[in-house]
């Protein structure tokens, strides 16, 4: 009845509470934690993709569990000033063994504790090193332990590209992560790190996945690739970010970009001692999605220099800058048109272009089917009848109330003069317009 | 006139004819309490009377019997009635209803099925299994609606090697997978004997959920919102 991949392996070393405590807290800085994307079968061991995703439990700051997100080694050569494990730093270091997070994975896969694990590892010795001891725990975990389940392996940049390409073969998902969005910051913050070690692995990596889809082959990275960005550690704005999140979405096919709120773990005279607030790591996702799910431009939504505002977001900007196209008939209008209302989103104008086949919609008729008519009834007539606002500046005001009460506490930390605080502390060391065309230039 | 009916989906399909044709058709399963002084007609199921009408409906409809199996499993206490009022609207259409979100009767379906089919997701990752000296896994379950058989498909996908047992210790029952089959039985008490390891693990798991958090993000209205304290009850990172 059993299957020899599941039990083979028993009673090995099970990892130690300290070792598990020190690796967990290098690797929670990570966001991304997203499961879905891949369908991998069972084939004969144990675990299977679930292609939506799956979260199995959620921490007390509001992100959830889904995969087991820990580190192979904090013990790291690199200096990245921003790090909690940079080479210099005093904290207590730790290395697991390939066997002690398969053992790992596998006992908490079965008790459905996790949908899977999350790899990434400090630059241990060397980056090739380190590589080779990803690629040794993934290539360990899915032959010998029979694991089916889902993958994130982190890339290790400078690493030799032949080891890439095998990891790739036995994960979901790998991600480089660009951590800082231009290159002057990239040198100031983590002078081992250069974009050509983020971004050239990156492209490989895709056009080998391309390769494999033409010639159908076995899994190649099903998941695709995923970066991280950490806003408020340098001075880039956020049409920049959004510019270059765009260009990464396009030419390099990745499928998420990460924003994640600088929190400073460790103090230093190059960074801010503020957090990066969780508004504006806010602000950007919404606007990440405008680009992925709603067919907008950057262009659209934000100029090159400046940063979204922090009092609506950003469709209802679009929207309020672009009062002309309103109010549109929700009856007869198209699709897109019907995403670029404020507050309908994909679902809601899914369920609009069905339920109107059948009969001309009212707002009764949206009320019922649920479309949140809060912000949306400004801009559109249901069946010729309008509800909103005519007056633009009483819709401004509306708009805003709403948000403004939902973040009043976290909108100070957007005040004019911090901003320019940082602004400033930022100005000697970067050009943030030339590095962002040098690090996007060749996209 | 009130029809009362076992609550199964072959009941459920014995007794439409019958109502489809009263305009003041009540549908209740048993497990409802009666109104006094209304006039009711309790329906035997007819296994061959339910196939016919299932026949008929697929023909209007292919998804409309797994969307009525999946009604009668929520913990709506109208869920009867619910489902009689779409199914009617699928055979007086005599076409698939499920896009016309203008009709009431279809909106309260839609309602129930995405309560039902919610919770079956969310429980996707919410049980947590305990393994046993013998190497089975066990897994309490406190669900709204009764969706134990329904979960039990997932996970013999995923741990097809792994004899599992998913109590739903509120309905009393359990879904048991030996290996080979899976299958549903009556069950009140289940007293189960752990591995060795298993309370190791389970503070392995402790310790990682405590240190994965970032203390200075704390924001537990969002946890309460994605994991309500009442499905907490059986998993261990929750223990006090």
């Amino acid at each position: 009845m059993f299957d020899k991949h599941t039990f083979v392996n028993y009673n090995r070393s099970m990892i130690s509470q300290e070792k598990l405590t020190i690796l967990t807290n290098g690797a929670k800085y990570d966001v991304s934690c997203s499961s879905s994307g891949s369908s991998r079968k069972n084939r004969g061991g144990i675990g299977n993709g679930a292609v939506a995703g799956c979260c199995h439990s959620f921490t007390p700051d509001g992100r959830c569990v889904s995969l087991l997100k820990i580190l192979l080694s904090n013990d790291c050569i690199f200096h990245c000033k921003y790090c909690l494990n940079q080479a210099n730093a005093d904290v207590p270091r730790a290395t697991a063994t390939p066997d002690e997070i398969c053992e790992l994975v596998i006992d908490f896969y079965k008790r459905n504790y996790i949908e899977g694990l999350f790899l990434s590892s400090a630059v241990h010795i060397s980056p090739n090193h380190t590589m080779e001891q990803l690629l040794l725990t993934v290539r360990k975990l899915r032959l010998e332990y029979g694991f089916h389940g889902y993958i994130h392996v982190k890339g290790i940049p400078n690493a030799d590209q032949t080891i890439v390409r095998e990891t790739a073969l036995y994960a979901d998902r790998m991600s480089y992560n660009i951590e800082l969005p231009s290159e002057q910051s990239l040198k100031l913050l983590a002078p081992q790190k250069s974009k050509e070690s983020l971004l050239i692995p990156m492209k490989r990596l895709a056009r080998e996945t391309q390769l494999f889809r033409e010639e159908r082959k076995e899994h190649f990275l099903p998941a695709g690739q995923t970066t991280q960005m950490i806003v408020g550690a340098s001075p880039e704005s956020d049409g920049q970010i959004l510019r270059l999140s765009q260009s990464l979405y396009r030419s390099n096919g990745l499928r998420r970009v990460y924003y994640s709120a600088y929190v400073p773990v460790v103090h230093n005279s190059f960074l801010p001692d503020t957090p990066g607030g969780a508004l504006r790591e806010h602000r950007l996702y919404q606007a990440d999605w405008l680009l992925r799910f709603y067919g907008f431009n950057v262009e659209e939504i934000v100029p090159e220099g400046e940063n979204l505002a922090a009092e609506y977001d950003p469709k209802c900007a679009w929207a309020l800058r672009n009062m002309h196209l309103f109010p549109i008939e929700i009856n007869r209008a198209p699709l897109e048109m019907l995403l670029r209302v404020p507050g309908i989103g994909a679902k809601s104008a899914y369920k609009i272009t069905e339920a109107r086949r059948f009969t001309a919609l009212t707002f009764e008729h949206l009320k019922k089917m649920r479309v949140v008519l809060k912000r949306a009834r400004h801009f559109i007539t249901a069946n010729g009848k309008f509800y909103g606002t005519d007056n633009e500046t009483a819709v401004r005001g509306f708009l805003a109330a709403n948000e403004t009460a939902k973040n009043a506490t976290q909108l100070n930390i957007f005040t004019d003069f911090e901003m320019e605080q940082r602004e400033a502390q930022f100005a000697l060391y970067s050009n943030a317009e030339t590095a962002l065309s040098a690090l996007t230039g060749e996209l | 006139m009130i029809y009362i009916y076992d609550g199964t989906r072959d009941g459920f399909l014995t007794v439409f004819p019958t109502a489809y044709t009263d305009r003041e058709a009540l549908l209740i399963s048993t497990q409802r309490q009666l109104i006094l002084g209304q006039q009711t007609v309790t329906v035997q199921t007819d296994r061959e009377c339910a196939t016919r009408v299932k026949k008929r409906l697929l023909s209007f409809d292919v998804k409309c019997i797994q969307d009525l199996e999946i009604i009668l499993r929520c913990s709506d206490p109208l869920r009867d009635d619910v489902a009689f009022r779409y199914i009617k609207l699928i055979a007086q259409k005599k076409r698939p209803v499920r896009e016309m979100l203008g009709e009431d009767a279809v909106m309260t379906a839609k309602d129930d099925l995405c309560k039902v089919k919610h919770e079956l997701e969310r429980f996707r990752g919410f049980v947590r299994f305990m393994e046993s000296a013998s190497g089975a896994l066990y897994a309490p379950i406190s669900p709204d609606h009764d969706i134990s058989d329904l979960i039990a498909l997932h996970f013999r996908a995923r741990l097809p090697n792994f004899p599992f047992v998913i109590h739903d210790v509120t309905r009393k029952k359990a879904a048991v997978y030996d290996g080979i089959n899976l299958f549903q039985a009556p069950l009140e008490n289940a007293e189960i004997v752990l591995s060795a390891q298993e309370q190791a693990w389970q503070n392995l798991w402790k310790n990682y959920f405590e240190h994965v958090n970032i203390i200075p993000r704390e924001r537990l209205k969002q946890q309460r919102a994605y994991l309500p304290v009442r499905y907490r009850k059986f998993m261990p990172e929750f223990e006090s």
